[in-house]
């Protein structure tokens, strides 16, 4: 046994095997390194950076260096060097292996002026909530780089098929509600909007599950909206007032000249008419809002009807879509045009020579999105195809995907069940608000010269205000802050601020081993100072 | 109001028959506020000159002259020449009709033909880089064109504010100072406004301005090649020494003068980094040559400073010489100090190495050199290669501490990072590989020339090709087409001279 041992001792701390372990260490440097700039650091963590494969190149590394080390004692004094190089070297290995076991790495995001406590770590996980029961499970997901077969389960739910890296598909496909009877209320249609410069195709759709598909959209100046099919005719009829009513009970529209309803003017001259339906009078003020009034001149939610001034759309241009026909105000002839349209007619607009042209639509099929797995691609540093995490959860018989984007929610006999893709979350055993984010910019430009968080520290003796920038992080309970970046409210112009938070033991350790590391090998190259002789100098120069 | 000074100003002109109009020389010396930085107009004029159109003279004038003509013709003062902009990428020119150099008045017109098709590619390609810079180009040049771009100071009471040169010559202003004298009322209204601005602003762009009329790198690149002809051809090695201790002199000048001016350690860019390894690894050179005392050691340090000197001041696509505001996260003198100075040293000792390795490879393929000589002179490129690898080592520590003291993480797999460490472990895979006698004498030289292309690759391949991506390959840009030539060359020399892996007995 001591034989085999020291047979091993000798092959593992050979200088050819030290050779060989480096070489094969750097090679899948190189490739890791080339993996993270096509595909992002994510994928080359999961490929290869954080793989067993590379953690097992690193151990033999240890064992080549701890080896080395053994075979050539007792001391020498030509060695003294190499004994505190290969010490540093192996005191670095236990330090980073500390930190790998113990340490945490992760992110806390601060919006303005509320308490937070949460740690948001770099491990995917599925998380299981049942409010009703006050359950919470959380399921780890793989850290793989492409996507895989797991049978994770939790009493009816299994996960079945993970994907690291996905982007959205979209299908048209049959909606399974069959609640809706009439088909003029959810469909969806695909369009191409082309002049002679620009060609570009969008969908539209009102179907309830197609949740990345809006109902209205803008084209540089051109606005465009649709709207349910029933509504069409009522762009057709003749119509004085120019107002228009849906009654989104019945899923049709009238217009006020139909049921001859008067509009009146206020006193500031502003549009007003009243609806008298089932005992209920609705009044409206159809050039400011559509939403109908009580006489309190509130808003009533629950109304049926909502009322739709054409006159608000005649001055820029604005372009309504009703699925199979289309409606918008010319200016030149001063009249509203409308027109049906289908898959092989193009219609002509009056903006920039655009043309419209009809690629799909479907009454009750509609643009789903489902997750496609792919290999993630990176532009200028940050991931731009494959951001997006899913999972399909099977529930008994039934298939449903999950990603990060969307939770499921559903009804597992009878008890209302959260299902989210998320990262895994680290409370803190204190609180942190934001009070104060400061941002400095280079003179006379946008670019970022600092940017600085004023947080408030809760913790159980009282509090404390710390001030966190650049290279200036906030050390407390183990626990260290940085600035790592901030991002602004688009609404409120509010900045929010992001630190990195990390919990490191193995740092003193991995220090004392650098330490050792430099002055070792100074010690080593001192120690081994030789003096060769030459014939003839390679410059031709005499002596 | 611009339509009024317009009739002024062409007025004026009319009367005053010049053609430069107020593009006095003595203007060179104005402030200007632009990019974040305060400098000289001469300073921002050659480097937007530059950046628009790869050249320092556009028919007959220089980068100022052309920038100050160019910001007078806003007034609608007419210019008798036309700037024209090199067409880089192979589709570009496609697009713009096969040219390789098109007018920006031409250029200007093709504007919404570049957008669109910028538009329609949909990933980052080599060629949608260069559209979106000929877009910035055009940019920059209406900018200037429109008199947007020269930013003048204004003296309110003490407080600075920088106002645009079409902004700042009002009617009042030139009627008023035109009635006063004889001058030119525009230069006069320039130079006030410089007085005004030094009596209370920052007096360094002054700085800048003598540092850049030094033309200091063309100089040291001179020098150093006096002193390296004389070491080489006519082997003199007192006359290298003297040229070679001036051309340090002259270079720490222009280093000194370069961290008063951008307030930091010079070693914020690829011109910088290069600029300081040559100079380093010189200095170092003739450090150890001095205890070693032996002469090659000056030769490294001068081959590879001269080197470094040509890329300073010939590769302008590369290496941009222009001082710019650092990222926030660099913003820390002393760590930027230490850590980048220390890997970049270690990058010029590995380059005094990859130097001598190269003479031996040559030498043994043109001429002799004994077994004996070449074990001295590996020994030499060891000893290099100690201070390299010692302070490459304490470099990527230094950056891990640096790192985790900034933003909480020792290590992270981060290309520069990754990189740095596969050049260490190369060498190291070298250093031990020589231990054992597996690498014999006669192989050592070849493959410590090969192995400072991993140092390429971590200096420069990082930014020009790996920073790049997936769909930028084409190798479009100035960066990835140095490197791809240094590595093919290097590689070629290796295998031509593979027959030598043998040392030829000396006669």
């Amino acid at each position: 046994m001591t034989e085999l041992y020291n047979k091993i001792e000798k092959k593992i701390g050979s200088l050819k095997f030290a050779v060989i372990i480096i070489v094969i260490f750097s090679v899948m440097m190189i490739i890791g390194t080339f993996v993270e700039s096509y595909y992002g650091t994510d994928f080359a963590n999961r490929l290869i950076y954080k793989t067993p494969a590379f953690m097992g190149v690193q151990f033999f590394m240890f064992l080549s260096i701890l080896f080395a080390t053994f075979t050539r004692l007792p001391a020498k004094k030509r060695l003294y060097g190499f004994y505190v190089i290969h010490t540093g070297l192996i005191t670095i290995g236990i330090g980073s292996f500390v930190t790998y076991i113990a340490g945490i790495d992760g992110t806390i995001h601060l919006p303005p002026n509320s308490p937070t406590r949460t740690v948001v770590l770099n491990t995917d996980v599925i998380e299981i909530i049942a409010p009703e029961k006050n359950t919470r499970a959380t399921l780890n997901l793989p850290y793989t780089p492409f996507d895989k077969n797991i049978g994770i389960e939790y009493g009816d739910i299994k996960v079945e098929d993970y994907y690291p890296f996905a982007e959205k598909e979209t299908k048209w496909a049959k909606s399974e509600t069959k609640k809706t009877e009439k088909l003029n209320f959810i469909h969806s249609s695909t369009y191409v909007l082309a002049n002679p410069n620009v060609t570009q195709d969008f969908t539209l759709s009102l179907h309830p599950e197609a949740f990345d598909y809006k109902s209205s959209m803008t084209m540089g100046l051109l606005n465009i909206t649709y709207l349910p099919y029933g509504m069409f005719n009522c762009f057709q009829k003749k119509n004085q007032s120019g107002i228009i009513i849906w009654d989104s009970k019945k899923e049709e529209c009238f217009t006020l000249d139909e049921k001859n309803i008067q509009v009146q003017k206020t006193s500031s001259g502003k549009r007003f008419f009243a609806l008298n339906h089932e005992g209920l009078v609705y009044s409206f003020l159809p050039d400011l809002s559509p939403w109908a009034m009580d006489v309190e001149l509130k808003p009533i939610m629950n109304s049926p009807f909502r009322a739709f001034s054409m006159d608000l759309f005649k001055d820029k241009p604005h372009l309504f879509l009703f699925g199979k026909a289309l409606a918008y105000f010319d200016k030149d002839s001063e009249k509203w045009i409308s027109e049906n349209i289908n898959l092989e007619k193009k219609v002509d607009l009056p903006w920039m020579g655009f043309e419209l042209s009809m690629t799909n639509h479907g009454d009750r099929k509609a643009p789903l999105t489902f997750p496609k797995k792919v290999l993630p691609v990176q532009e200028n540093g940050s991931v731009v195809i494959g951001n997006l995490k899913a999972a399909r959860i099977k529930v008994r018989d039934q298939s449903y995907w999950l990603t990060n984007e969307k939770p499921l929610n559903l009804l597992i006999d009878g008890v209302e069940t959260r299902i989210y893709l998320t990262k895994k979350s680290h409370n803190l055993p204190f609180e942190l608000t934001l009070t104060k984010f400061k941002m400095d910019k280079d003179p006379g430009t946008n670019n970022p010269a600092s940017y600085e968080s004023f947080v408030n520290l809760f913790k159980k003796d009282g509090n404390e205000q710390h001030h966190v920038f650049m290279n200036n992080p906030l050390k407390f309970d183990g626990f260290t802050f940085y600035q790592a970046s901030y991002s602004q409210d688009p609404d409120s112009g509010q900045y929010s601020s992001t630190l990195s938070v990390n919990v490191d033991q193995g740092r003193p350790i991995k220090y004392l081993g650098s330490l050792l590391l430099v002055f070792g090998s100074m010690w080593h190259w001192m120690l081994n100072r030789r003096r060769k002789k030459k014939d003839n100098d390679i410059l031709g120069l005499e002596e | 109001m611009l339509y009024k000074i317009l009739i002024i100003t062409t007025l004026l002109f009319s009367t005053m028959a010049q053609d430069s109009y107020f593009c006095d020389p003595i203007l060179e010396k104005n402030p200007i506020l632009q990019g974040g930085r305060l400098k000289p107009v001469v300073v921002h004029a050659q480097e937007v000159i530059k950046h628009l159109t790869g050249k320092s003279k556009n028919s007959g004038n220089n980068t100022y002259m052309t920038y100050c003509l160019l910001s007078a013709s806003s007034f609608g003062l007419p210019i008798d020449f036309k700037l024209t902009t090199p067409v880089e990428h192979k589709n570009t020119q496609k697009l713009l009709g096969d040219v390789n150099q098109i007018r920006f008045t031409d250029l200007i017109e093709k504007e919404r033909e570049i957008r669109v098709a910028h538009n329609t590619e949909k990933f980052q390609s080599g060629y949608k880089k260069d559209l979106s810079k000929m877009l910035s180009k055009i940019n920059l040049y209406k900018d200037i064109a429109r008199g947007n771009n020269w930013m003048v100071p204004q003296n309110n009471g003490g407080e600075i504010s920088w106002v645009p040169i079409n902004q700042f010559f009002t009617k009042e202003k030139i009627m008023a100072l035109s009635r006063d004298s004889k001058e030119n009322p525009f230069v006069k209204s320039l130079l006030e406004s410089k007085r005004e601005f030094d009596a209370a602003g920052d007096l360094t762009y002054q700085t800048e301005y003598i540092f850049h009329k030094m033309r200091l790198p063309l100089i040291s690149m001179i020098l150093c090649l006096i002193a390296l002809a004389s070491l080489v051809l006519f082997k003199n090695f007192k006359i290298a020494l003297s040229f070679s201790v001036i051309t340090v002199i002259v270079q720490t000048v222009y280093l000194t003068l370069r961290v008063i001016i951008s307030g930091r350690a010079p070693i914020t860019n690829m011109y910088e980094t290069v600029l300081f390894s040559g100079y380093g690894a010189l200095v170092i050179a003739m450090i150890i040559g001095h205890f070693k005392k032996e002469k090659v050691f000056v030769y490294m340090g001068l081959a590879y400073n001269f080197c470094s000197l040509m890329m300073i001041n010939f590769a302008y696509g590369m290496l941009n010489p222009n001082i710019s505001p650092l990222v926030p996260v660099l913003r820390d003198n002393f760590w930027l100090s230490t850590h980048v100075t220390t890997i970049i040293l270690s990058y010029g000792a590995l380059a005094l190495s990859w130097i001598l390795a190269n003479t031996i490879i040559v030498k043994k393929f043109f001429s002799k050199l004994s077994i004996k000589d070449e074990n001295y002179y590996n020994d030499v490129i060891y000893t290099s290669l100690k201070y390299g690898i010692v302070m490459l080592a304490a470099g990527i520590i230094l950056g891990g501490v640096w790192a985790d003291y900034s933003w909480g993480r020792f290590w992270g797999w981060d290309p520069k990072e990754t990189w740095s460490l596969i050049v260490l472990c190369l060498y190291m895979a070298i250093l031990h590989g020589k231990y054992t006698n597996w690498i014999k004498t006669q192989h050592f030289s070849h493959l410590v020339a090969g192995a400072f292309m991993s140092v390429m690759m971590a200096w420069f391949g990082v930014n020009y090709i790996l920073a790049s991506g997936l769909h930028s390959y084409g190798f479009s840009e100035g960066g990835a087409i140095f490197l791809g030539s240094f590595f093919g060359i290097q590689t070629l020399i290796l295998l031509i001279t593979i027959k030598n892996f043998k040392t030829k007995a000396a006669q």
